[in-house]
């Protein structure tokens, strides 16, 4: 009976081991080797490319963070009081309403963001429309190409990722509660800030964690709708992976990635309180 | 569909003839030829790789059974380098059933063609074929047509199939003297040419027109354009080559030296800062759009699959020149297949009426003469001769900037990188 727990576990442990542990571990040490491709690459302990990660691309670590953490909040904006509408007001369409949440996200994640860059096209449906049929904007009016279109694009992607949390913490909330609040004289204000919100915070945790860390290491976002200024780190790390076969550079930007988002989720979790969330 | 209506489709649409201009295509070929090095010599050059020997096996005594063509052949070429009719031909992007050429190969051989304009950039294309060539395993594609710097690099890699030169008569018999003997590929046993052209600057006459802007001459009126109204090409080596004849340097791997590279880098950065952007093909549809005005364009692209108002020039810098080459990867499905097709499009009347619409400058001995036929009736402009049959003074303003030594190549990547701001 003892062995139980960690035979259910072993399946997991063993997948992450393989495929997880193991790899990161080699990418630890390619990111302190030294050699090239055709020669291959010893481990030397040399930080080299950390300090050479650091000191080159502060610019593409700014822009991710920027627009990793602003997609991350927009998509709690936009996400929120979708997600309160389908747990609260869904009726019997929640299903339904839940569905068209997803739907998009049948298609591919890159024909979607090709799909904006038409969309938003200097002469595109939309920009086309407004420029030259009601001549609201000037002629010279661009949205692709810039950060704006980058954070969009993050944000458009991964807005699943926050509903979904969302509304399964928001569902489980007893409407007791709050009928209990408004019987204690709470305004419908007091009550959503004192018993709904706080109750629906593991959902906005796992939320924006789910959004937050896939929107930091994206890259085809900024690849598709951004430009030489917008890019990120996401996009230094394939460029140097798969273009200057620059293993050891390319490890260590992952690694510092990696070390800051730990630390982004740790402070995010303090200032949270982890006790509600596992409450 | 019969071949009269298709070609007159073509003719109407871009006033074509061949007048007496062969002398140039001549001198134009045999400058091809001589690059990237004059040396007829097999002795490794710098920067250009060699190619694996091949084992032509004798034809075996005893016939052996006949292959059959099997299908569908899969063929990853770039945008505008076939022929086309119809409503793709007006809107110049490929779509199946849309190409002469390759509906009569269907017929004549009985199998499908799956022809994808899957390839922009040498070295994205080559980053999609790298890990499936590295690994031994079939790339999915039959047929490729890769420039000529990145075909020497697949072929020195061991990463090309052989051709059977039996199944490819044509091509033996018709490729053009001025590309035979290649440094990388001396015998053509892993290549036969696609195109040839070369790397000059485009312009919408509209677009500039409207902006009140003169229409540019040179590299040098291109870079003074509104930044984010232009584009480069994200085939670095064009980019730089004509970087480096814009700055008054010669375009020659030989000579370029590490500041040189620099000194386009740094003549680069404040236009793509102040918005100009990386093409490849695409600046059509954003010729098209008008986003673009102006740019670094493949010779033959805006004459073929341009908006009204496209125009090619050669900047009085000077041009890059380049082939692009048919190749089968290794491990192809379909290799036969993909033979025959090589030999089809080096049948004289095949590659006219492909030369035909896409102009660009062709490679198959008596294709000139039959599009001379064909364009018999409407002359056509020194525009459109210029761009098929380039004359000895353009030829002479030609530069190769292709095979570069490791070093050079691995600091251009950089440069371009941190260019693009990864």
């Amino acid at each position: 009976m003892a062995a139980a727990p960690f035979l259910l576990l072993a399946p997991g442990t063993l997948w992450l081991l393989i495929f997880f542990v193991w790899p990161t571990l080699q990418m630890l040490l390619m990111s302190v080797s030294t050699g090239s491709l055709d020669d291959g690459y010893q481990v030397t302990g040399s930080l080299d490319a950390y300090g050479t990660a650091i000191s080159r691309f502060p610019k593409q670590f700014g822009n991710s963070l920027l627009y990793g953490g602003a997609a991350t909040v927009l998509d709690f904006l936009i996400g929120f009081p979708v997600a309160y509408t389908v747990a609260f007001r869904g009726g019997r369409y929640k299903n339904l309403l839940l569905f068209l949440v997803i739907a998009p996200f049948f298609t591919s994640f890159l024909i979607r963001t090709i799909s904006w860059k038409t969309l938003l096209g200097d002469e595109g449906p939309l920009l086309g429309f407004l420029k030259h049929s009601l001549g609201v904007l000037p002629a010279e009016f661009t949205v692709t190409g810039t950060s704006f279109a980058v954070v969009a694009g993050i944000t458009y992607n991964f807005l699943p990722f926050m509903i979904l949390p969302l509304y399964v913490a928001l569902e489980k909330i007893d409407p007791a509660l709050i009928e209990a609040a408004n019987d204690l004289y709470a305004s419908r204000w007091q009550a959503f800030r004192r018993v709904t919100f706080p109750l629906a915070l593991p959902g906005v945790f796992a939320g924006s964690i789910l959004t937050f860390i896939p929107a930091l290491g994206d890259y085809v976002n900024a690849t598709l709708l951004g430009n030489p200024q917008t890019q990120m780190i996401g996009n230094v790390i394939l460029s140097r992976y798969l273009t200057l076969n620059d293993y050891p550079l390319a490890a260590a930007l992952s690694f510092i990635l990696m070390a800051g988002i730990i630390v982004a989720v740790t402070i995010y979790a303090r200032f949270l309180g982890t006790e509600q969330l596992t409450g | 569909m019969s071949d009269q209506s298709v070609f007159s489709h073509r003719v109407t649409r871009r006033q074509f003839v061949v007048g007496g201009s062969l002398a140039g295509f001549a001198a134009f070929l045999a400058a091809c030829a001589g690059s990237p090095t004059e040396s007829p010599s097999q002795a490794a050059t710098p920067g250009v790789p060699t190619a694996p020997p091949v084992n032509q096996t004798p034809t075996p005594a005893v016939p052996t059974e006949p292959p059959v063509p099997t299908g569908p052949l899969q063929f990853a070429n770039w945008e505008a380098y076939i022929d086309l009719a119809g409503s793709a031909g007006d809107e110049g992007v490929y779509a199946p059933g849309s190409s002469p050429t390759i509906e009569k190969f269907k017929e004549k051989y009985g199998v499908d063609v799956n022809y994808v304009e899957k390839i922009g950039d040498n070295e994205d294309f080559y980053a999609i074929i790298q890990p499936a060539l590295a690994t031994d395993l079939p790339t999915g594609w039959d047929l490729v047509v890769l420039t000529d710097w990145m075909a020497a690099r697949l072929i020195s890699k061991g990463w090309i199939e052989p051709i059977d030169q039996g199944n490819v008569p044509n091509c033996v018999n018709n490729l053009r003297d001025g590309l035979k003997n290649q440094p990388w590929d001396s015998n053509n046993d892993y290549h036969y040419p696609w195109q040839s052209g070369m790397t000059g600057i485009g312009y919408n006459a509209k677009s500039l027109r409207q902006a009140g802007k003169a229409a540019p001459t040179s590299i040098a009126d291109l870079y003074a354009l509104p930044s984010n109204k232009i584009n480069f090409l994200t085939e670095a080596r064009d980019t730089w080559g004509l970087g480096l004849l814009k700055l008054g340097k010669s375009a020659d791997p030989a000579t370029t030296t590490f500041d040189d590279l620099q000194a386009v880098y740094d003549d680069l950065a404040p236009l793509v800062a102040n918005g100009a952007r990386f093409l490849d093909n695409s600046y059509l549809q954003d010729f098209a759009s008008k986003k673009v005005w102006a740019g670094m364009v493949w010779s033959g692209d805006l004459a073929s699959s341009g908006t009204p108002g496209d125009t090619f020039v050669f900047p009085s810098e000077g041009c890059m020149v380049w082939t692009d080459n048919m190749m089968i990867p290794k491990g192809a499905e379909h290799k036969y297949t993909a033979e025959l097709m090589m030999d089809f499009v080096y049948d004289p009347q095949i590659a006219a009426a492909i030369e035909n619409y896409v102009y660009y400058v062709c490679p198959v001995n008596g294709a000139a003469e039959i599009m001379q036929e064909m364009n018999a009736e409407e002359p056509l402009d020194q525009y459109y001769l210029d761009l098929i049959f380039p004359g000895p003074e353009l030829v002479a303003q030609m530069h190769n900037f292709q095979f570069l030594s490791d070093e050079l190549e691995t600091r251009l990547k950089e440069l371009f990188l941190d260019l693009k701001g990864v």
